[in-house]
């Protein structure tokens, strides 16, 4: 089976203005203790790994300010308790501002075997206005520096719909992270978060408000290029280098699975396809066991009660089987793939027709939706208008 | 008591010129009231909570008071108290109706106001004994003086009669009564005639059921006389008759002259209707007393539930307030747009607002009030006339002979300055201008006509912010007048939608129809498709806007795994489109019903 597993890293060495995630600049200090902490809980709960994980992310934040000896402490801690799955896909999140060459052969030696690169823009404008701490020479040389050392699934993020950014600037932008070979691309749709410092600039008008419709422009600018280029769009946001070219733009991947593509991200694909895993640190997430709980946000707090011997849970929730299904519709159709009716009958033991029959027809009939042998997929149109679709599978009741 | 000890009276006054204040001393000097039942209670008579905070008289009320005059002999007299706002002018004249005299108050910082003049007029014609008073002379800014000349002059008497006080300090207030006792006269009704009691007010009792203000003006009533009201049909056996000291107080028997209640025990307001005449079921009365007219409502809105599931509680909260409010009606409304809710009458403006705010304050109801109409007629071919509440029953232009709506007067007493900008507001609203009437060297009273639907929006909110407030206003129906009037029908994705029609002035109709469809476009969020919004009149298009269809929704990135976060996403914004209506496949959110209100913000 597939077990996820999920290591937070909630440092940064400055806090990206549109960042509302669980992040803090200048504790860096914490971190021999965090690392101690993140062993602890693993101690904590090995006894809730339902299986090996077959894949391990570490996600921020900024994993990368973690010296390569704390990640390779973490990996072989897994390891030593039998709960790393052999093949398994290890990813760790990079800032290409802090890495060197030295730092990116001690994570490949550690094991890991899948980078993944905050790129975000090549318009170095862009990136201060982001406030990220690199520029885009800094990204190239980091990019060129991982294939030294040894990576060669490499990912790179962009984000778009920037204030101000113009469709030429983000076809730029594409153009040249394409020249940089990635075998992966996530390109994320700017979304302006209440109480960040974008936000701020964005309400007292010293940056443009983005405009959605551009936004959609870039978005289907990017799906062109990105086909053309032989990338296969597997997720909303995701793409991946195929073995073989894409026939058309959210094409159904070949076998009805997105692993047959290429290089995708199965660490991601365990959340879309709502299956198990586990998520260690500050403010990490788990889906285990029919409960989603989430641990406390701050490092501090997270550290103080795993020294005290307890599981440093924040809130959980039970989750009812009605809600499962939806949450199974909610993150499978962001997928490519969709969600197979047989994977859906085998998993909840009813049809997909029989719990969604109507809702699925509305939205045939909005055309965001279709099926495909025996898979219910979002159209092209949908995967715009995702929310719009995905919202109709929640229950009424458990809002 | 016998009648020459008598006096039944009333205080008249502008908005905020101290009649409450004023009647609080008087309770408190006749021994009524203690003075400090009044600490942390300013003003007695206004009992519901929404008189004090807006300061205005809503339910009249009737206090027996007992003072010895100057003579050395003990009075009774009785304080019947007015509604303070415009649209209960029917409710005044009636309470005036049951007094021989009327104290009027005149604010010494302000002087003379439109409704101090519009009051005095219905005290002229109810042949009252006007008792003149300049009141909060105690102020710095008073001009005692010359406001006492400008009454003076007013009423055509000696300066002296002007009797100056300062209500709020009690400076002077004895006078009154002793002016009262002196000049009011004692009521001559008689004893020996048929039982005749007109109703100037009433209130629901949930255990005595609605009790009747009266004034006896012949004959006399105990608990055990059987009931008629003369022009509603009702009867009854009361449960008891009695005098307000301000606490109700039954007593044996109400006689001619006298001011009281009779507990009827009826069920609803509407049955001991204001203006009614109570008589013997027995031995009627051959005709009942002069003025009675049933309410009539001339300002119509919508009311509906925030959430549908809240429509029998709006029934019962409507219902609960029409037991004491005869003015308000109601009928149950479907709306393709808003589904299940009532279309309400109000006499006028502030009687809505009044009633909007009762719900939602006393009663918690979360509402969507449509804006605004008036009661059209409309005289068919067929020779028929009909009465419509709604814009949207306007039927077709082709079986129209005449529509007609109602025409206010409207005066305005404003300092000169601001002349200019009260002609321009005015003309805009369709206004006749019929006179200027100098009052002093710096002040002036402005006459116009005005359709009453132009009114409704926010003729007087700009009235006072044109004029800082100094302007005063005041209001009477005058006549239904007939116009080259049209309905605006607004289509949302080709449809009509009832509750947004409007009528409107032909020549107004194109300006009025793209900006409302202008209006209705910022509300109407993006859809999966797009929208074309509509006016048309008489089924031709004469403006269009389109809603584009959405593009774009859906979020880039699930953070690690935080599924929760963006299941509740999801979640607010499927409960937003959930207190959204839905139109065919359209959804229009409830602030879009309002559009019309801001038509004229531009």
């Amino acid at each position: 089976m597939t077990f996820a597993l999920y290591i937070h890293v909630p440092f940064c060495l400055r806090r990206c203005t549109y960042c509302d995630f669980n992040t803090y600049a200048g504790l860096l200090s914490l971190r021999p203790a965090y690392v101690q902490a993140l062993l602890g809980e693993l101690t904590l709960r090995a006894a809730q790994f339902p299986a090996p994980a077959t894949s391990v992310y570490f996600g921020g934040g900024t994993p990368s300010l973690l010296p390569a000896a704390d990640v390779r402490r973490l990996l072989d801690a897994v390891r030593d308790r039998q709960l790393l799955a052999d093949g398994a896909e290890i990813t760790l999140e990079a800032n290409p501002g802090t890495v060197d060459l030295a730092a990116l052969r001690g994570l490949r030696q550690a094991g890991v075997n899948r980078l993944s690169f905050g790129v975000q823009s090549a318009q170095d404008a862009e990136l201060r206005m982001l406030g990220r701490i690199h520029t885009w020479d800094e990204a190239v040389q980091a990019v060129r520096q991982a294939r030294r050392a040894g990576f060669t699934n490499l990912s790179l993020d962009l984000i778009f719909g920037l204030p101000g950014q113009t469709l030429a600037a983000w076809q730029d932008t594409l153009n040249r992270t394409l020249d940089l070979a990635p075998a992966h691309l996530s390109l994320y749709a700017l979304s302006v978060e209440e109480g960040t410092p974008l936000a701020a600039s964005i309400a007292e008008g010293t940056l443009p408000a983005p405009d959605p419709d551009l936004a959609a422009a870039m978005y289907e600018l990017a799906g062109d290029a990105l086909h053309r280029a032989g990338f296969w769009q597997y997720e909303i946001s995701n793409w991946a280098r195929g073995h073989t070219a894409a026939p058309e733009i959210w094409a159904l991947p070949p076998g009805g699975l997105s692993e047959n593509i290429g290089p995708v991200s199965r660490h991601n694909l365990s959340y879309w396809r709502n299956t198990p895993w586990l998520g260690l640190g500050a403010g990490a997430h788990s889906w285990l066991a029919g409960r989603r709980h989430a641990n406390v946000l701050h490092p501090r707090d997270y550290i103080r009660l795993v020294q005290a011997g307890e599981l440093p849970e924040a809130t959980a929730e039970a989750i009812s089987r009605r809600l499962e299904q939806g949450e199974t519709m909610m993150m499978g159709l962001r997928l490519a793939e969709g969600v197979g009716a047989a994977r859906f009958q085998a998993r909840f033991g009813v049809s997909l027709a029989a719990v969604y029959g109507a809702t699925l027809r509305r939205w045939q009939d909005w055309g965001l939706l279709h099926w495909d042998g025996d898979r219910a997929r979002l159209t092209a149109r949908g995967r715009l208008l995702g929310n719009q679709v995905f919202g109709a599978f929640l229950p009424d009741d458990e809002a | 008591m016998d009648a020459r000890h008598i006096r039944n009276f009333s205080i008249i006054a502008h908005i905020d010129h101290g009649k409450s204040t004023l009647a609080d001393r008087l309770l408190e000097i006749t021994g009524t009231v203690a003075a400090r039942k009044f600490a942390g209670h300013s003003q007695l008579l206004d009992s519901m909570d929404l008189e004090q905070e807006k300061g205005v008289t809503i339910k009249a009320s009737a206090v027996q008071m007992h003072w010895q005059a100057a003579d050395g002999e003990m009075y009774e007299l009785n304080l019947i108290d007015t509604p303070g706002h415009v649209d209960f002018a029917y409710e005044v004249s009636r309470a005036l109706a049951a007094c021989e005299g009327a104290v009027l108050v005149v604010d010494a910082t302000q002087g003379i106001e439109a409704q101090t003049l519009a009051n005095l007029y219905l005290a002229l014609e109810n042949d009252l004994e006007i008792i003149p008073v300049v009141n909060k002379i105690d102020l710095a800014t008073a001009q005692v003086q010359e406001v006492s000349a400008e009454i003076a002059e007013l009423l055509g008497v000696p300066l002296e009669e002007v009797i100056p006080v300062s209500a709020k300090e009690g400076r002077n207030v004895a006078a009154v009564l002793q002016a009262v006792v002196d000049h009011v006269p004692p009521p001559d009704d008689p004893v020996d005639a048929p039982l005749r009691a007109m109703i100037f007010d009433s209130h629901y009792d949930p255990y005595k059921g609605v009790i009747a203000y009266v004034r006896m003006r012949g004959g006399q009533v105990n608990a055990d006389t059987r009931l008629l009201m003369m022009a509603t049909r009702a009867r009854c056996d009361p449960v008891e008759v009695g005098i307000f000291t301000p606490e109700m107080t039954p007593v044996p028997q109400l006689t001619a002259g006298e001011v009281g209640y009779i507990a009827t025990g009826l069920k609803t307001v509407r049955e001991a209707h204001v203006g009614d005449t109570i008589t013997s079921a027995k031995e009627p009365a051959p005709e009942p007393l002069p003025g009675y007219q049933p309410a009539k409502p001339m300002v119509f809105a919508s009311l509906y539930p925030a959430e549908a599931d809240d429509y029998p509680n709006l029934r019962d909260a409507l219902e609960k307030l029409q037991l004491n409010d005869a003015a308000l009606t109601f009928e149950p409304e479907t709306s393709q747009a808003l589904q299940f809710g009532f279309r309400c009458g109000f006499l006028g403006l502030f009687h809505m607002v009044i009633v909007q705010e009762r719900l939602e304050r006393e009663y918690g109801q979360n509402l969507v009030v449509t804006a605004p109409s008036v009661a059209y007629q409309v005289e068919l071919n067929d020779g028929r006339t009909i009465e419509i509440h709604r814009p949207a029953d306007l039927p077709d232009p082709t079986l129209i002979k005449e529509v007609r709506e109602p025409w206010m007067k409207v005066q305005v007493i404003t300092p000169t300055e601001y002349i200019g900008v009260l002609m321009e507001i005015f003309r805009r609203k369709r206004a006749d201008f019929l006179m200027t009437e100098t009052l002093d060297p710096k002040r002036v009273q402005l006459t116009f006509d005005v359709p009453l639907a132009e009114m409704v929006i926010d003729l007087h909110d700009r009235i006072k912010s044109a004029t800082r407030g100094y302007a005063s206003m005041d209001y009477a129906f005058d006549s239904y007048r007939p116009d080259d009037l049209v309905k605006v029908d607004i289509l949302v994705n080709r449809e009509p939608v009832d509750a947004l029609a409007i009528i409107v002035h032909r020549d107004k109709a194109y300006e009025k129809g793209s900006l409302l469809i202008r209006k209705m476009k910022e509300a109407i969020p993006r859809q999966l498709f797009e929208v074309p919004i509509q006016a048309a009149v008489g089924g031709k298009i004469i403006a269009r806007v389109n809603v584009k269809a959405l593009r774009k929704d859906v979020l880039a990135k699930c953070y690690g795994g935080d599924v929760t976060r963006k299941r509740k996403l999801l979640e607010k914004q499927k409960a937003g489109k959930k207190r959204m209506k839905q139109l065919g496949n359209v959804i229009i959110p409830q602030d879009a019903f309002l559009a019309m209100l801001r038509l004229d913000e531009e």
